[in-house]
């Protein structure tokens, strides 16, 4: 095909149309953070919507203990879940490659599939009745005799972690399926050929070449894990709360709208400093990994 | 066929006009629209022949809209939660409203005049509710009664509005919500027998039906709507008062539909009107003249004379919109973290 005189070949004429709706949503987020950064530098007037002259009160409130302790717990709580995920979760990924039973395949993709198709809500209500002291798992021990006394796990923290780890396990196995799909089984069998037995060829082979997989899950999992407010809201019941329980609890049920921007400030920069912690930790297995 | 034509000429101008005469109410969704639609909406487009058109959100959500929409309204009446009806008049959302114009309004209770903006629509409590078939023979009599040993790690309140143990605690320290700081030590010596926070109404629905909170400071509404489920929940009025809630009513400030909206609120006091929805939804009434149900009037935090009304518990609205924020930071401080 002849191309236009005076036009470059790799011209990509439809880039800018397709990139205009980007920019606009981009320029919107924007938009939105810069609202947020202005409310928490905004003093809280009493009885009234408008926020009032520029302040750093908002930025000193947080360093009460409270706060820094609902900062250090919210980074437990994502830390834990996006471990236990990957623990659950590279088996089942795991088991999804390597099946060679389209049947099996089928009902593990279901499982993993289908926390993606219900609601927050809907989710952390069915681990309500999961998780109470009348619930599922303490009506079963107690039918059993093995125990006499419910085990409180609703408004604890494994309780927040094991519905969360629920949120998070479709993306964290679709992850490390991606890895474990591109791993050359040439080198598994080469390692069995040289008398590995499966754990060896496993964790000197298998688990090292995943290492890009597991690390973009964790990532991922402890960033998504990170806005979670549902969740710890209704099973954590006031007990366990993560940053975005705070910003409800003090920003939109008591209309003081500054501190709530400044909690979201300071858990965005809390965010950005430990995913690039996690990043820096990484950095030594970007030469690990089929290639 | 020119009679068709004219018909069909004459409903074209007729549709539109009808659209722009309806009536914009903003509301809660979910059952509080439908309370409003079955009963006031109903009658009073039965009269004026104004349909009535529902706007439905949060009490946060709305407010946001309408600030937003200043001086241009979404909504002609809104109806919100009486401290956060002062946030709206604050903010001049608010029209001043005009009493003479709401004929009805002349038998209202003294504690639903909230404000000059905006008046009480119908009352309910925060009080304590219990599940007596997992407590054994536990009584509660007095607020203090919470304060008791036995009940660590069972009460439950809202996460959202501590207003209400606040003043209690205030008034068991022998002060008053405005001087709530006094009761802050006696507050604090509550905090083991709370076991969670709850978010909502269905969530505190949750706690108490599955009985992982065996006792509540619930609102009156929401543990009536529970019993008639089958959650064997029994409402204890303390010596002391429970603490009186009221949901008001309002005009928006720039409607441009003021008559229509002054005939919905005064439709709103009808004594038959008011009778209904403290059937439907076991409140109390706004106005002192509405026969109600002798069934629903002895039920307790139902009041029906302006003695009742003036037993409970009642928080300044204008103080709790001011001090909610304040009172709310100190409570997740000291409280429930």
């Amino acid at each position: 095909m002849r191309q236009p005189a005076g036009r470059p070949v790799n011209a990509q004429p439809y880039l800018r149309t397709f990139a205009t709706p980007a920019a606009l949503c981009a320029f919107g987020f924007l938009a939105a953070m810069a609202a947020v950064l202005q409310f928490s530098l905004r003093a809280y007037v009493p009885g009234s919507l408008e926020p009032g002259g520029f302040t750093l009160a908002n930025f000193a409130d947080l360093l009460k203990p409270l706060y820094a302790r609902v900062f250090f717990d919210t980074v437990v709580i994502c830390f834990l879940t996006a471990a236990s995920t990957l623990i659950v979760g590279y088996p089942l990924a795991y088991a999804l490659v390597r099946t060679q039973s389209a049947i099996v395949k089928s009902i593990l993709l279901v499982i993993v599939v289908t926390p993606l198709f219900l609601g927050e809500v809907v989710r952390t209500y069915s681990w309500i009745i999961v998780l109470g002291n009348n619930g599922f798992i303490n009506s079963t021990l107690l039918g059993l005799g093995i125990i006499r006394q419910p085990i409180q796990f609703m408004f604890t923290t494994f309780g927040v972690v094991v519905a969360l780890v629920h949120v998070t396990m479709p993306v964290m196995v679709i992850m490390l399926a991606a890895a474990l799909s591109h791993i050359d089984q040439n080198y598994q069998k080469a390692a069995g050929s040289l008398g590995a037995g499966p754990i060896r060829v496993f964790l000197t082979v298998t688990l090292p070449l995943s290492m890009p997989g597991v690390v973009a899950g964790l990532t991922t999992a402890f960033a998504w894990s990170f806005s979670a407010f549902a969740t710890p809201q209704l099973i954590g019941g006031g007990r366990v709360n993560m940053i975005s329980n705070l910003v409800y609890q003090l920003g939109f049920a008591s209309f003081n709208f500054p501190f709530a921007a400044s909690l979201c400030v300071a858990g965005l920069a809390l965010t950005i400093v430990v995913l690039s912690m996690l990043r820096l930790a990484a950095r030594p297995l970007d030469n690990i990994g089929p290639h | 066929m020119k009679r068709l034509l004219l018909a069909l000429f004459a409903l074209a101008i007729a549709v539109p006009a009808q659209a722009q005469d309806k009536l914009v109410v903003s509301i809660w969704g979910g059952s509080w629209r439908d309370l409003i639609a079955e009963t006031v909406a109903k009658k009073f487009t039965a009269e004026t022949g104004v349909p009535v058109e529902f706007i439905t959100g949060g009490t946060i959500d709305r407010l946001n809209k309408e600030k937003l929409a200043k001086g241009n309204p979404e909504s002609d009446i809104t109806f919100t939660t009486s401290h956060v009806g002062w946030l709206y008049a604050n903010d001049g959302l608010f029209e001043q409203l005009d009493v003479s114009r709401i004929p009805n309004a002349k038998n209202l209770a003294d504690e639903a005049r909230i404000s000059p903006f905006h008046l009480g629509a119908w009352a309910y409590v925060y009080t304590i509710g219990y599940r007596a078939d997992l407590l054994g023979n536990v009584k509660f009599e007095s607020w203090n009664d919470l304060w008791k040993p036995e009940m660590k790690g069972k009460i439950a309140g809202p996460d959202f509005d501590p207003s209400h143990i606040i003043a209690v605690s205030a008034i068991l320290s022998g002060s008053d919500a405005a001087h709530w700081e006094k009761g802050q030590e006696k507050l604090k010596e509550l905090k083991p027998n709370f076991k969670a926070f709850y978010t909502n109404d269905a969530n505190s629905q949750q706690l108490l039906a599955s009985g992982e909170t065996p006792v509540q400071i619930v609102l009156s509404m929401n543990a009536y709507y529970m019993i008639g489920q089958g959650v064997p929940i029994t409402l204890a009025i303390p010596k002391e008062g429970a603490v009186l809630g009221v949901d008001t009513v309002a005009i928006m400030k720039g409607s441009k539909k003021a008559d229509l909206a002054y005939k919905f609120i005064n439709t709103l006091y009808d004594p038959d009107i008011q009778a209904e929805i403290a059937k439907l939804k076991k409140g109390s009434p706004a106005v002192l003249n509405a026969k109600i149900d002798p069934e629903i009037a002895k039920l307790p935090g139902v009041f029906t004379t302006a003695a009742q009304w003036k037993q409970q518990i009642n928080i300044d609205a204008k103080l709790r919109a001011e001090k909610t924020a304040e009172w709310r930071k100190w409570f997740a401080e000291n409280i429930m973290n």
